[in-house]
């Protein structure tokens, strides 16, 4: 998975409205107007929650005119739930890192001993 | 990876281990005073292109040490954890519990880090036990098979851990 793409998942779970959109959605499709109904919100407030979960891919629109029902997508949650996968990343980056900044310690350990020798 | 193969009870889903083994092309000492002087961690903790703008280590067993690591968006990360074994230059045991923004904990880990001598390079093996700490939220999700280990409010903590890959 592209990590914009994991960007964008993140950003539309930081809000609450969202997050409770995608809980409803948990239990079964559901409407614009069936979502809009518990957050007291305008239809158009909700149906910008909705698109930006539609861009993350966390939830998919019907395109029957009427009631369009909005389903949730588990694909963009399974892989962020996968921490396993992001924490072994951190430690293998880390170490990554440390070996890239030992190396670096070296060079330049070496370039001063040889301005040493100059002298 | 243990566990991946028995995902039934609760213990074997959200706790995991991880084993890494690297080769340094640097003394043991170096490697190992590379973990605990603060000077040198605040150079390599953290996913690419991350930077600790705080690292704090109190080098004895039962000291405890606190790492802010800032992504290259500008969001931080705060980490730490305490010192349970230091055995100069062979061995680091540690506790390491990664934070939301609220100071939450959304990971509770314990890492043991071993440093070999192999011929003037150091062989260092990471091991290191880590449960993702699981909120209420998800049995209200329970339905859902997606295999949730986090709950959705502390996901976003998690970037912490993916976002080095954006470099």
């Amino acid at each position: 998975m592209q990590t914009d793409h994991l960007s964008t998942t993140f950003s539309a779970l930081a809000d609450p409205t969202r997050r409770a959109i995608l809980a409803r959605l948990a239990s079964g499709q559901a409407s614009v107007t069936e979502l809009a109904q518990p957050f007291e919100m305008s239809m158009p407030a909700v149906s910008k929650h909705l698109k930006v979960l539609e861009r993350a891919g966390l939830i998919t629109q019907g395109r029957e005119a009427q009631w369009r029902p909005c389903r949730l997508e588990a694909g963009p949650l399974k892989d962020i739930a996968d921490w396993v996968e992001q924490y072994r990343r951190f430690w293998e980056q880390s170490l990554d890192r440390l070996d890239g900044y030992l190396k670096a310690l070296k060079r330049k350990e070496k370039n001063d001993g040889r301005k040493q020798r100059k002298k | 990876m243990a566990g991946s193969n028995a995902r039934s009870s609760e213990e074997t889903t959200n706790t995991r281990e991880i084993v890494i083994t690297r080769v340094f092309d640097a003394p043991r000492e170096l490697v190992f005073k590379a973990w605990l002087d603060p000077g040198h961690l605040a150079q390599w903790w953290g996913p690419k292109g991350f930077t600790n703008p705080i690292c704090e280590v109190d080098a004895r067993p039962g000291g405890s040490w606190r790492v802010v690591m800032r992504a290259p968006d500008g969001s931080e990360y705060p980490c730490k954890g305490i010192y349970r074994e230091i055995v100069a230059p062979e061995r680091l045991v540690f506790s390491n519990m990664a934070e939301d923004g609220e100071g939450n904990p959304v990971l509770d880990g314990f890492t043991t880090v071993t440093f070999e001598d192999e011929g003037g390079k150091t062989k260092l093996t990471l091991r290191t036990r880590a449960t993702a700490l699981v909120p209420e939220a998800v049995s209200r999700l329970g339905g859902m098979d997606v295999g949730w280990s986090l709950s959705l409010d502390r996901l976003a903590a998690r970037v912490a851990l993916i976002a080095g890959r954006e470099c």
